[in-house]
């Protein structure tokens, strides 16, 4: 059975609804109406017309079997298992008894730098036999000519006990994940460290933070949905510490009038976009679903059915269109979330000198949870100890101001664009979530991969949230 | 001002060699940026004199304890608008001089009623000039609205998104031709103009140490006292 991830895709990926196969579409309508509708509106009547009673009844045991999963979207592009790169060594076959001795000495004279995920040693059972020891000598030279070519402290040990080197491929990397591991292990045995270091989330998510997962997504779905406008992008600011929304925000692009965006982000945190008032941009999104939900979205203007991060650059594919612009291309959900969450900051933490404050809360507040530079740390040891919880957030809350979103967590309907991701790292955001993949425009994971890129001064761990049960209220 | 064309070579000359340069490290040598500049010519003059008011404004923005970056909009051979860093103040790390400046566009031609026809136009018309290469999230939105050509002063190695990090500026080569893969906008970029002034001003703002950055980031050196 194909795993959500892979139906989403091929679903999105897909450019002809009618070449789904039935089983498939049985999958594809078990995820929701919300990924259908968006890309492929014409699948929808097709599904609900072709659906037999046995399909039917597989839909809901999916549906059942897997309700919701939080998948990590890991700063490297996922490689196979078996297709990782490699590095040739010399080895040698050795003598039990010589074993300590040899390592001792190699590991003097000839560490294996860069290759620390190795084990020196690697014993082979033989069918029948007594287990034989097999050692890395040093690294292999690229050129096959200069085979001979090892160092001299390493010709002695080969020498001294009359070793018969040979060149053997082993693990170039160390494994990222038990899978990679396993598969290392085949060709020589490795040490595999499962990350412990990062962010809260990457190994996994215990049931109760799950829980909090899941609802703060369907909170930011259910914005996304809010008013007339479907199909908006939506943004939620989390500080996830306490369980409180920081700022919510929807796609301004269309709303968007001078003077009076600030002053609405200065007063509520939680405001929703209002009603949309241009009557441009007729895009295809916007035309399938006029197309598909036809009697109950008459009155839909065609500018409210827009995601921003999907296609950014619509704004200069308009056709002609004389009306006035009310029109800012680049206020995409999360660009607004950040800037409610700084008017947020400037009306809690009032005062110019900020970095001032900043200090003076660090040097007085004696408690370790007062820094927001320790804030992330302290959230980890949270987790762990449940017990000194309560305490640590009552601190942050009432007494510190983190710097920019430290800690925060984003939850966004659909995978940022490279705009709205590379925003989140300056805002410094923590972890971001999204429920839908952006294959055309999206910068973590899709067309780039933010999160990976090492040279940036701050990393966010990403999500995936899969939410099988959405739908629209048209669907109800 | 009039208006001067830069010519090919003059442009090649001046990508020369600054990709080495970090615009926030003390040990930046910045001789060689220098003796690009130097060695412009006059059909240049136009494109330095619309950089030192982008130095201009980087130099309000570190007169207001901002990391030093600026910029102006040229159209027609005038500026139409201008920006500068205003992250500290704001406490929103997104409003870099570009964004400033791009707003105030956005509210000036709504005021004037333009419509989205007329204003995409007049992006296309646009030339940046900024101090610092724009970042991945800047360069992203310009290339969103489609501005004509940008002309930088450091590289940004950090966060450059014309070619340092990410590559935005360059459309994407196989051009699809379809309605379902969204049209990249490219833009023409050419850095290193008058660098080494823009390098000095992060110099000197760093060594004063940024009072805004998060604690274990360069704390302000103390001075001695005499």
């Amino acid at each position: 059975m194909l795993g959500m991830e892979e139906v989403v895709n091929e679903c999105l990926g897909s450019k002809d609804p009618l070449r789904f196969e039935a089983p498939f579409k049985t999958k594809l309508y078990s995820l929701g109406f919300w990924v259908a509708q968006h890309k492929h509106s014409a699948v929808l009547p097709l599904l609900g017309s072709s659906c037999s009673v046995g399909e039917a009844h597989l839909s809901s045991l999916i549906m059942n079997e897997q309700l919701q999963q939080i998948i990590h979207i890991p700063a490297n592009p996922p490689v196979s298992p078996t297709r990782q790169p490699t590095e040739k060594v010399y080895v040698a076959l050795i003598e039990p008894k010589h074993a300590n001795t040899i390592i001792r000495r190699l590991n003097q004279t000839a560490p294996l730098q860069n290759l620390h995920h190795l084990k020196r040693i690697h014993k082979k059972q033989v069918q029948g036999g007594k287990p034989e020891l097999f050692v890395i000598l040093c690294l292999a030279s690229e050129n096959e000519k200069q085979s001979q070519s090892m160092p001299p402290d390493v010709e002695d040990v080969v020498n001294s006990y009359n070793l018969t080197p040979f060149v053997t491929e082993v693990c170039k990397h160390a494994a990222l994940s038990k899978e990679e591991w396993e598969e290392q292990c085949k060709l020589w045995p490795t040490s595999y460290h499962p990350p412990t270091y990062n962010i809260h989330g990457i190994t996994g998510f215990s049931e109760e933070d799950s829980k909090s997962v899941f609802s703060f997504m369907k909170s930011t779905i259910e914005l996304a949905k809010s008013g007339d406008h479907l199909f908006v992008n939506a943004a939620l600011i989390v500080d996830p510490l306490v369980g409180q929304i920081i700022a919510s925000a929807c796609d301004e692009v269309c709303s968007w009038h001078t003077g009076t965006s600030k002053a609405k982000t200065e007063t509520s945190h939680f405001k929703q976009s209002e009603g949309f008032t241009s009557d441009a941009d007729a895009n295809r999104i916007a035309r399938d679903t006029t197309l598909l939900s036809n009697g109950s979205s008459n009155n839909l203007k065609q500018c409210d059915t827009t995601v921003f991060c999907l296609n950014p650059w619509q704004f200069t594919q308009q056709s002609l269109d004389g009306s006035p612009c009310y029109c800012h291309p680049l206020r995409h959900a999360a660009i607004v979330a950040i800037e409610a969450s700084a008017a947020r900051d400037r009306h809690l933490f009032p005062g110019s000198g900020l970095s001032e404050k900043l200090y003076e809360v660090d040097s007085t507040h004696s408690s370790p949870s007062g820094s927001p530079a320790k804030r992330q740390r302290i959230t980890l040891e949270n987790v762990k100890s449940g017990g000194e919880q309560a305490e640590n957030t009552e601190g942050s809350n009432s007494l510190t101001r983190p710097y920019l979103c430290t800690g925060y967590d984003i939850y966004l309907v659909w995978e940022p664009c490279t705009m709205c991701a590379m925003a989140l790292v300056h805002q410094r955001i923590r972890r971001i979530f999204y429920a839908l993949p952006n294959p055309e425009a999206g910068a973590l994971g899709s067309v780039h991969r933010l999160q990976g890129e090492k040279s940036l001064n701050h990393h966010y761990a990403i999500f995936r949230v899969v939410l099988p049960e959405l739908e629209f209220p048209a669907e109800r | 001002m009039s208006q001067g064309v830069p010519t090919e070579d003059v442009e090649n000359e001046m990508n020369i060699g600054l990709s080495s340069y970090h615009p926030l490290a003390f040990a930046a040598v910045c001789s060689l940026s220098a003796r690009c500049c130097w060695s412009l010519g006059a059909m240049e003059s136009d494109n330095l004199a619309y950089m030192e008011l982008a130095i201009h404004q980087a130099k309000l923005a570190m007169e207001s304890l901002e990391v030093p970056v600026g910029c102006v909009f040229i159209k027609d051979g005038n500026v139409i608008a201008s920006g500068r860093n205003r992250t500290t103040e704001t406490r929103n790390a997104t409003r870099h001089a570009e964004m400033e400046a791009i707003d105030i566009l956005l509210e000036k031609w709504q005021r004037d009623g333009l419509s989205k026809a007329e204003v995409a136009k007049n992006f296309s018309q646009c030339v940046l000039y900024v101090t610092c290469e724009p970042c991945i999230m800047c360069a992203a939105a310009l290339s969103f609205l489609g501005i004509k050509e940008v002309y930088y002063g450091c590289a940004n190695e950090k966060f450059g998104g014309c070619g340092s990090i990410l590559a935005l500026h360059s459309s994407s080569s196989e051009s699809f031709i379809s309605d379902e893969v969204p049209q990249r906008k490219g833009f023409k970029c050419t850095g290193g103009l008058m660098a080494s002034e823009a390098v000095s001003l992060f110099r000197s703002f760093y060594e004063q140490g940024n009072p805004n950055a998060p604690k274990p980031h360069r704390p302000p050196v103390e001075k001695k006292v005499e």
